[in-house]
C-alpha cells in the first residue's frame, strides 16, 4: 500500500502533496500504539482521578455519584494511610541505597574478565526477569519459622538458638520484605553499572598509571566520574521503580501483620480486594500518582539540565 | 607485589562465589521441596537431600489442581499480548528513529509518562470500562490490558533499535535498486532481529509475571492464569508448601528459558540506553 506513493516521494521530495502524505504515512504507523496508550493508560489515569471523589464501590456499580472529599477523609482518618506513606519512604530508601552499593561491588568484581564469566553471569543475574510475586512467596518458605532453610543456617551458625518466625512478627516482618527486595535489585544495578564501566577507555587508567595513581585514587578520580550519569539515571528511575512495586511484599505478606509491611501500593491493593471500595482506592492511587507526576517531572528536570551539563 | 595479587584474587573468588550462592540457594531450596513428598517436607532437623525423590506434587498440581490449562492461558495471553505489541512498537519505534515531524518530542514524553504509571494504578478505571463492554473474566480483555502495558517500553525500545541501524545502509539498498520498503524488510529489519527478539522476551517476562491485573479482572477457575492461581493458593488456609514448590518452579521456568536465550539482547537493550544517556 505504502510502496508506491514512497517512490515517488524519492522522485520528489519537495512536493507539496507527497509532503501530504509522508505526514499520512506516518500518521497510521504511529497510530495504534499511541491510540492504545491513549485509552488505556491515559484515560484511566484521569478516570481514577475523579473515580477518587466518587462512590464507586462492588455495592455501588450503579448510581455513582460526587461525594466531594469523603474517600480522603476516610483514609486520612485511619492509621494505616500513615504508616504505608512511612513505609513506603523507608520501603524506597533502604531497598535502593542497599542495591546500588551492592550491585555496584558485584559489577566491580566482575569487571576484569574470568574463566566462565558468561555463565557466572547468567546465574547470578537470573533473580532479575522473576516473577516478583512468585519470589515474595519462595522468601516466605525461606524465612518459615518452624521448617525454614534461613532459620536452620542460622541456627547451625549459632546466631539464633531458636527459629523466629520473621513475617508473622512485626520487628522482623518489614526487614525480611527489604532484605529479599534488596536481593532481587541487585543484579538490575549490576547488569547497568557493569556496562557503563566497560565503556571506561582503558587509556584512561593507563595515563593515571603513568601519573602514579593508586587503585583508590583511579576509583574516585576515573570509575565514579565516568559512571555517574548511569548511576544518577538508574538510582532515579529505580526510585520511581520500587516505588510501585508491590509484587514482593504481595508474595511475602500482603501488607501483614496488622498493616505493619504495607506501602501505599499494597494499602491500595488490599482495599481493591478485600473492602471492594473502588473510590477509596482510587483516592490513595490519586496520592501515589501525584507524587509519582512531581517526581517525574523532578527527574526531567534533572537530567535535562544533567545534560546540559549543569550538574 | 605477587603475595598481592593473590590476595586480591582469593578475596575476589570468595565475595564472587557469595553472590553466586546468594542467588542459587534460594530457587535450589524450592527445587528440592518441590520433589519431596509432604513428609520430608515437615520435619525437623530439615531434609537437605530427598531421601525419597518424588514428582508426586508436579502430578497433583496438572492432574487435579488443573495448572495445566492455567499454565495454556498464561502462554496464550504472554504471547499473543507480546506479538501485538511487538508489531505495534515496530511500526511507530521505526516512525520514531527515521522521520523528523512536529510534535516528536511530546509523544515521545508522552510514551515515557505512559511507561511510569504501573498497571495496578490503572486497573479500577480500566475494570469499569471493560465491564461495560463485557471483557471482564475474558481472557481476550486481559490481553488488550497486556499489549498496552507492553507496548509503550516496546516502543521505546525499538526506536532505539531502530536508530543504532545506520540509515545509510537502507540508502545503499535503495541505490541498488531495492525499493523503500523493500529495503525495510531486507535491511532493517534482519539487523534489527536482535533487538525484536528483546522486545518480544521483555514483554513476554512482564505480561508472564502480572498478577494484580488479573487477579482483579478473572474469576472463573477455568480462566486463571498461573500468576492468579499462586494467588489463590497462598489467600487459602494451610498451603502445602511441597505443592506450592512445584507450582512456583513451574511459574518460574518459562521465564528462565526466556531469559537464559535472550539475556544478551535483553542487557544489550537496557544498557545501550542507559550508557548513551
Amino acid at each position: 500500500m505504502t510502496a508506491p506513493f514512497i517512490r515517488m516521494m524519492k522522485l520528489s521530495n519537495s512536493s507539496r502533496q507527497v509532503g501530504l502524505k509522508l505526514k499520512r504515512f506516518i500518521f497510521w504507523m504511529l497510530l495504534p500504539t499511541f491510540v492504545i496508550v491513549l485509552i488505556l493508560t491515559y484515560y484511566p489515569t484521569v478516570e481514577g482521578s475523579i473515580l477518587a471523589f466518587k462512590d464507586y464501590s462492588v455495592f455501588n456499580f450503579q448510581n455513582i455519584h460526587f461525594v466531594g472529599l469523603d474517600n480522603f477523609k476516610t483514609i486520612f482518618e485511619g492509621p494505616e494511610f500513615a504508616i504505608a506513606t512511612w513505609n513506603t519512604i523507608w520501603w524506597i530508601a533502604f531497598s535502593v541505597t542497599l542495591q546500588l552499593i551492592l550491585g555496584f561491588a558485584l559489577a566491580l568484581l566482575m569487571r576484569k574478565p574470568f574463566k566462565g564469566r558468561g555463565l557466572y553471569a547468567g546465574i547470578v543475574f537470573y533473580p532479575w526477569a522473576l516473577s516478583g510475586f512468585a519470589i515474595g512467596i519462595l522468601w516466605s518458605w525461606l524465612l518459615n519459622g518452624q521448617f525454614g532453610l534461613i532459620n536452620d543456617i542460622l541456627i547451625k551458625m549459632h546466631i539464633l538458638d531458636h527459629g523466629i518466625n520473621f513475617l508473622a512478627n512485626p520487628k522482623y516482618a518489614f526487614i525480611s520484605v527489604i532484605t529479599v527486595n534488596v536481593w532481587y535489585g541487585i543484579p538490575f544495578f549490576a547488569i547497568m553499572i557493569l556496562a557503563a564501566l566497560q565503556s571506561i577507555p582503558t587509556s584512561l587508567y593507563e595515563s593515571a598509571e603513568i601519573d602514579g595513581a593508586g587503585s583508590i585514587m583511579k576509583f574516585f578520580h576515573i570509575t565514579v566520574p565516568y559512571i555517574k550519569p548511569t548511576l544518577v539515571s538508574t538510582v532515579l528511575l529505580r526510585i520511581i521503580w520500587v516505588m510501585n512495586f508491590p509484587d514482593i511484599i504481595y508474595g511475602m505478606t500482603r501488607g501483614g501483620p496488622a498493616g505493619t509491611t504495607n506501602i501505599l501500593a499494597t494499602y491500595m491493593i488490599n482495599i481493591v480486594y478485600f473492602e471492594s471500595d473502588y473510590s477509596k482506592a482510587s483516592a490513595v492511587g490519586l496520592v501515589i500518582i501525584s507524587a509519582l507526576t512531581l517526581y517525574t517531572l523532578f527527574y526531567l528536570k534533572l537530567t535535562s539540565s544533567y545534560e546540559m551539563g549543569e550538574l | 607485589m605477587r603475595k598481592k595479587h593473590i590476595l586480591a584474587k582469593s578475596f575476589r573468588f570468595f565475595f564472587l562465589s557469595l553472590y553466586l550462592l546468594a542467588a542459587v540457594v534460594p530457587l535450589f531450596w524450592i527445587f528440592i521441596t518441590s520433589v519431596k513428598p509432604s513428609t520430608e517436607v515437615y520435619t525437623y532437623p530439615l531434609i537437605y537431600w530427598p531421601k525419597h525423590f518424588t514428582l508426586e506434587n508436579y502430578k497433583f498440581l496438572f492432574l487435579f489442581a488443573n495448572f495445566s490449562q492455567y499454565f495454556k492461558n498464561s502462554l496464550f495471553v504472554s504471547i499473543i499480548s507480546s506479538l501485538v505489541a511487538m508489531s505495534f512498537a515496530t511500526l511507530s519505534g521505526y516512525i520514531m528513529a527515521r522521520y523528523k515531524f512536529k510534535f516528536k518530542k511530546t509523544l515521545i514524553v508522552f510514551l515515557f509518562f505512559a511507561q511510569m504509571i504501573p498497571a495496578y494504578l490503572i486497573m479500577i478505571p480500566q475494570y469499569k470500562m471493560f465491564s461495560d463492554f463485557g471483557l471482564i473474566n475474558n481472557l481476550w480483555g486481559l490481553i488488550i490490558v497486556y499489549v498496552n502495558i507492553a507496548v509503550s517500553f516496546s516502543t521505546i525500545m525499538a526506536r532505539g533499535f531502530f536508530s543504532r541501524i545506520p540509515r545509510s545502509l537502507e540508502e545503499a539498498a535503495l541505490m541498488d535498486g531495492c525499493s523503500r520498503v523493500g529495503a525495510i524488510f531486507r535491511i532493517t529489519i534482519p539487523l534489527s532481529l536482535p533487538g525484536l527478539a528483546a522486545i518480544f522476551s521483555f514483554s513476554f517476562v512482564n505480561t508472564w509475571n502480572e498478577l494484580f491485573t488479573a487477579a482483579l479482572f478473572l474469576s472463573s477457575n477455568s480462566k486463571l492464569t498461573v500468576p492468579v492461581a499462586l494467588y489463590s493458593f497462598i489467600s487459602k488456609a494451610g498451603i502445602q508448601w511441597n505443592v506450592m514448590s512445584a507450582g512456583l518452579i513451574v511459574a518460574l521456568l518459562p521465564t528462565i528459558l526466556v531469559f537464559a536465550v535472550a539475556q544478551r539482547y535483553i542487557v544489550a537493550g537496557l544498557t545501550q540506553g542507559a550508557v548513551k544517556e
